[in-house]
């Protein structure tokens, strides 16, 4: 079997003084879409951060592999360039840094830390045209400071606008549906399955069912209560819209 | 509110405080060195100085500037500005002003007497002062490039600028210098005709070793327009003080400023608007960076006089901590005396935002550039209302500076 692209060993993290993760095993293969789910407050974007390596996110025991290597000593930003990235479930509104800077220096951080060249303005310019049409974003939209004034819906999509830019192996997507009006998750549903591919392989952190009629996951893992409880097809899903939470807390006990 | 019985206590005076009245006697200013040997300099029981304690902080004061030598180039420039240098209080070059403005010499200081030390150091000690007439509008930048060269040396120096009525000018003040712990003490006063449009620009860049003082009043005719920043990233010990006066109706003023400070520095920015007239708005806006073990002030007063109605005064300092040791005080108060009025204050003081800091990195930003995005991102705003793009640059270039200066571990 090949090196999987993420594996979580026994992880158990804390947050100022409360364990929130206890104990954590998952594996997603190469090229496979996982998706995980869970009531409000089980722990999913504790997982989400303590894996993209946020300060005060402390793990106590375990570990985190990316394509093999273990992430959990690096800084946020080299876990990036290493190839993760973490749309999250509220994007962080930043005024006075305008978008297309912020894009521009992203993109080639993770380049100069990978030792390739920077990108020139042209060659940025045409990418990030041709991904913003991709995902029905105005251009208007990116003369704007970093998620100021867009909307809930704007947020989502420019997300995964980065995502689609900073062309990531491990994408994490923290509740991207949450917010979003059917024709919405539609288009950024679209733009994050057009992401899909064999070397490439992606977290999908939901809430509710309907997202996974639009990005079809490989697995489904249900969470709660910082642990994952069960492990199973997409119809696990299904089985989860009908049933609820509460059957699975059961496991969990 | 102490007023000190100056009559009978007598007061321990320090070798700074004998050294300066042994200047101003040597400068003829018998009257103003009686008064400062018998009250000292300012300590931390003035009001007004209760944030810079005069007495305790100056150090040596060093000996009286001689002309200067030679200077080199400006350490902050504008392309296609009129550039005056004024080195060791000393026109040393400017060629010939633009269509506009008058230069010329006055005797004495600028500086409106007050009941103040620095001002009262800068009429004791300044024998000719600079005038700049703006008489109708200037196209391009007014710059006075004052240095103080050589080896330490205490510099007073003054400066008088009038625009006319209904022209449109920008002044640019630069401070620098030689490194070595100089002592400038400067006065500017600007009078604005009725409609004029100005734009005053004052950057301190001195040594790190200095102390840079610089009392600036501004008398606001009607319907004046009047932008005003201030920016401050040089000097062990700086302080400035402006006076603004709204003297006709119709009037507005942004005044606006940044500390940026590092480690040892103390820089204080003191404000006082008087709204004397009805009809005048202001906005202030003052910004202070802090990292190691420094200190930045901000002292604000709004006055709006009893007979000063529909005035509009809001006025903000925001404080960015970068180390444990950084320390932003901040005094903002308002005076008001008439009622239809609608004035305000705030202060905001905070740490980098850890939610910011964790979103950019994890986009691959590494620790330190996204800091420097976010400081950047907070001084934008003074920086935003800078039309003349050079100008804006150049701005933005004191403050690049001081990012990219080497992090020193902060002293315990
Ligand atoms: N910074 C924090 N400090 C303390 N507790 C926190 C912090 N962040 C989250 N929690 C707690 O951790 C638990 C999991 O939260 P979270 O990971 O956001 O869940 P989910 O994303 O599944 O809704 C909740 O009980 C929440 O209150
Ligand atoms: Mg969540």
């Amino acid at each position: 079997m090949s090196t999987p692209m993420l594996e979580i060993r026994n992880l158990h993290v804390r947050v100022e003084d409360k364990t929130i993760l206890k104990g954590v095993d998952l594996v997603v293969p190469k090229g496979e879409v996982h998706a995980i789910m869970g009531r409000n407050g089980s722990g999913k974007s504790t997982l989400s951060y303590a894996i993209a390596g946020r300060d005060g996110y402390e793990i106590t025991d375990g570990d985190i592999l990316l394509d093999g290597q273990s992430i959990v000593e690096m800084e946020a930003d080299e876990r990036a360039s290493a190839g993760l990235f973490l749309a999250f479930q509220y994007p962080i509104e930043i005024p006075g840094v305008a978008t297309m800077t912020f894009l521009k220096a992203a993109m080639n951080a993770q380049r100069k830390s990978r030792g390739e060249e920077e990108m020139k303005t042209p060659e940025f310019m045409k990418a990030v045209r041709a991904a913003a049409g991709d995902l029905s974003i105005e251009t208007d939209m990116l003369k704007r400071a970093l998620n100021v004034g867009f909307s809930g819906g704007e947020k989502k999509r420019a997300e995964v606008l980065q995502m689609a830019l900073l062309a990531p192996k491990m994408c994490i997507l923290d509740e991207t549906d949450s917010g979003l009006d059917i024709d919405a998750l539609k288009v950024v549903s679209q733009g994050v399955n057009h992401l899909r591919a064999p070397k490439r392989s992606m977290l999908v952190i939901t809430h509710y069912q309907r997202l996974l009629n639009h990005i079809v996951p490989d697995r489904v893992h249900v969470f709660s209560d910082g642990r994952i409880v069960k492990s199973g097809g997409k119809e696990l899903a299904l089985e989860l819209e009908a049933e609820g939470y509460s059957a699975f807390d059961e496991a969990a006990a | 509110m102490t007023a000190p019985n100056t009559a009978k206590r007598t007061v321990h005076l320090g070798e700074a405080e004998n050294t300066l009245i042994s200047q101003l006697l040597s400068a003829g200013a018998r009257g103003a060195a009686d008064e400062l040997a018998a009250s000292g300099l300012p300590t931390r029981r003035i009001e007004a100085y209760h944030y810079t304690d005069l007495k305790a902080l100056l150090g040596e004061v060093p000996a009286i500037a001689e002309e200067a030598g030679q200077v080199g180039p400006p350490k902050f420039r504008v392309p296609g500005a009129y550039r005056i240098l004024v080195a060791n209080g000393r026109i040393q070059q400017s060629t010939t002003p633009p269509n506009g403005v008058v230069v010329s010499e006055a005797g004495g200081s600028s500086l409106t007497e007050r009941d103040d030390v620095l001002v009262m150091l800068n009429h004791g000690l300044v024998e000719k002062s600079l005038a700049i007439g703006l008489e109708n509008s200037v196209d391009p930048i007014v710059h006075i490039d004052h240095r103080i060269a050589g080896a330490p040396a205490h510099t007073a120096g003054a400066l008088r600028i009038e625009v006319a009525p209904g022209a449109t000018a920008t002044v640019l003040e630069t401070f620098s210098g030689s490194d070595a712990a100089h002592m400038g003490n400067q006065g500017t006063r600007v009078e604005l005709g009725d409609g004029a449009r100005f734009t005053h620009i004052v950057v301190d860049l001195s040594a790190l070793n200095s102390r840079h003082f610089h009392t600036i009043e501004y008398a606001v005719g009607a319907n004046v327009q009047l932008r005003n920043l201030l920016v401050n990233s040089g000097s062990a010990l700086s302080r400035t003080q402006m006076f603004g006066v709204f003297a006709g109706e119709g009037a507005h003023g942004d005044f606006s400023g940044l500390n940026l400070v590092d480690d040892g520095q103390h820089n204080d920015i003191t404000l006082d608007v008087n709204h004397a007239v009805p009809n005048t708005t202001s906005q202030e806006l003052f910004k202070s960076v802090v990292r190691n073990r420094a200190k930045a002030i901000f002292q604000g007063r709004i006055v709006v006089s009893p007979k000063a109605q529909k005035t509009d005064a809001k006025m903000m300092m925001q404080g960015l901590m970068l180390s444990e040791g950084a320390q932003i005080l901040s005094k903002p108060e308002l005076e008001i005396f008439a009622d239809d009025v609608q004035c305000g204050h705030g202060s905001t003081c905070g740490e980098l935002d850890a939610q910011s800091m964790f979103y950019m990195m994890s986009r691959g930003i590494a620790r330190e550039d996204a800091k420097a995005m976010l400081i950047r991102a907070f001084v934008q705003e003074l920086l935003d209302p800078i039309e003349d793009e050079e100008l804006s640059e150049a701005l933005s270039g004191v403050v690049e500076e001081w990012l990219s200066r080497p992090a020193k571990s902060p002293a315990i």
